[in-house]
């Protein structure tokens, strides 16, 4: 049956939508073109901006010739490249494809210079060199992104036009995928770099606040660890993209919750022995108090719902609105929970801390009245198996 | 006929490179590791070796090393993977006694050009 290339390219196109990794999306081409179009080999080079080179990023072949992965490239000043970058192909030929026949033909022609002779003559030498029949170039605009390099055809008859039609419009569709597919990628990384920033900036600040109130040293890393871990035990129930989005706020959240301690006098932070009534209040306010410094920040809605609600309690006798059961937002819950959990552990001057032991059964007591119980529940299969 | 020796553990480059070289009327034998090009430097000549730098067992460099001790006049070229940009090994291998230094990916011409250009000088 002859091929429909009609077909084909509109699935190779289909194909180059949904692959966004580049070097994947090449090798899926090379191979389609080997197996469909039933040639030697395929290869394709591609354009390396940094070492301005183009370097064969795939070489597949059943029976032909076959590169290996980053072996041969071919720099700015090779016959080949300038062949297409000084737009010779253009002048000499009408359609986009350069048959080895069709180049050889061209340069026992009177129509060239000898400059072009000379590279003609390299060109064809390196389509010797790759055992390439057929050469297809890739622009994006005007810069030559890659080339498209295809071995003879099994059954030994020169391509029909309509195969050589097929090879330009499809290296055509390639250039634009690989371009999109390697600006995805830049995105990622810049993406994945800001978040990396945004991080190291919220571990940073809780430092800040942690070197404010000396008697809870490392209480905010370490309530920020307990929280992600029941949070893992906990997402396990939800949907996975939520679940990620989930923990990431959470991470932020963990890290913040006690931020608006810094507009707490150390003098009530750090006093020795308990506090009365009035200073009481004053550390009560430092949830608002985050919420309003972080308020601003319009990323970090959902974190803000963390650090605002950590002091609320099941039974709705927290603060600071006094919110009950499933109300308090989950976020809040669990950072309740590591929070009330680490308190219970940690030394202070005028007690001791308690054991993680004397710590857990607390927690369970006070399930389902301080703290949610799903959460507490979440907090002792954790605990029991090890990771607190 | 001349002969070369290609010393490479990825077993797609001996393959390909002794392909290419034989089309090009050059007798290839191939190793692949530097043991291997060892041994067979004791039952056989190579006119031209070209060895990789990258292997695992015993190295390039070492394997330079060693076929030197052998026979200091054996012809090595050497190829590396490295960015040249972060690579400064072209002056040990010289003091080594490499004749040349070749980065992947490569210019196949120029790689031809390199090969034949060493087989058609004498050994010093």
């Amino acid at each position: 049956m002859p091929l429909n290339y009609k077909k084909e390219l509109e699935d190779a196109a289909k194909t180059m939508i949904l692959v966004h990794e580049p070097n994947t999306l090449i090798r899926l081409i090379a191979r389609m073109l080997v197996h469909k179009i039933k040639v030697d080999h395929a290869g394709i080079l591609l354009h390396d901006r940094k070492r301005d080179c183009y370097i064969l990023t795939v070489s597949r072949g059943s029976t032909g010739l076959k590169i290996p992965k980053g072996f041969a490239r071919m720099d700015a000043d090779n016959p080949l490249i300038k062949f297409f970058r000084d737009k010779i192909d253009k002048k000499l030929f009408n359609d986009g494809a350069i048959v080895y026949g069709q180049l050889k033909r061209a340069f026992s022609g009177k129509k060239v210079t000898p400059v072009e002779k000379n590279i003609l003559k390299g060109a064809l030498y390196q389509m010797e060199i790759f055992e390439a029949d057929v050469c297809i170039p890739s622009y994006f605009r005007d810069e030559l992104l890659g080339i498209l390099l295809l071995g003879k055809k099994r059954d030994r008859k020169p391509f029909a036009k309509e195969a050589l039609d097929f090879f330009v419009a499809l290296a055509s569709d390639v250039a634009m995928a690989i371009r999109n597919a390697f600006l995805f990628k830049e995105l990622e990384v810049e993406l994945n770099n800001k978040q990396r920033l945004f991080i190291h900036t919220t571990v940073a600040l809780a430092a800040a606040i942690d070197a404010k109130d000396h008697y809870t040293h490392g209480h905010t890393s370490r309530v920020t660890s307990i929280s992600l871990e029941i949070a893992r035990k906990h997402a396990q129930k939800l949907n996975k993209d939520y679940a990620d989005k989930f923990l990431e706020h959470l991470h932020i959240a963990g890290l913040l919750h006690d931020i608006g301690k810094i507009g707490i006098p150390e003098s009530i932070l750090n006093k020795e022995g308990p506090l009365d009534e009035n200073e009481k209040k004053r550390i009560m306010e430092h949830p608002m108090i985050g919420a309003t410094i972080l308020n601003p920040i319009k990323e970090l809605e959902d974190s803000i719902l963390g650090v605002k609600y950590h002091h609320e309690r099941y039974d709705g006798s927290g603060y600071p609105e006094g919110l009950k059961g499933k109300s308090i937002p989950l976020i809040a819950s669990i950072i309740a929970v590591a929070d009330t959990f680490d308190a219970m552990t940690t030394d202070r001057p005028y007690r001791k801390g308690l054991s993680k032991e004397e710590a857990a059964d607390e927690i369970l007591r006070v399930s389902g009245k301080q703290l949610d119980p799903e959460v507490c529940a979440s907090f002792m299969q954790i605990y029991k198996e090890g990771k607190i | 006929m001349a002969k070369l020796l290609i010393v490479d553990d990825e077993a797609d480059v001996r393959e390909f490179a002794a392909n290419f070289f034989r089309k090009r009327k050059i007798d290839c034998s191939t190793a692949a590791s530097g043991e291997e090009a060892l041994a067979l430097l004791d039952k056989d000549k190579a006119d031209l070796i070209l060895l990789d730098i990258k292997m695992g067992g015993i190295d390039g460099f070492e394997t330079l090393k060693r076929i030197k001790d052998k026979n200091k006049d054996f012809k090595v070229i050497m190829v590396t993977g490295r960015k040249p940009e972060d690579d400064n090994s072209f002056e040990n291998c010289r003091k080594l006694g490499a004749l040349d230094y070749i980065h992947k990916p490569l210019e196949l011409e120029e790689l031809e050009k390199i090969v034949l250009n060493h087989l058609a000088k004498p050994k010093k």
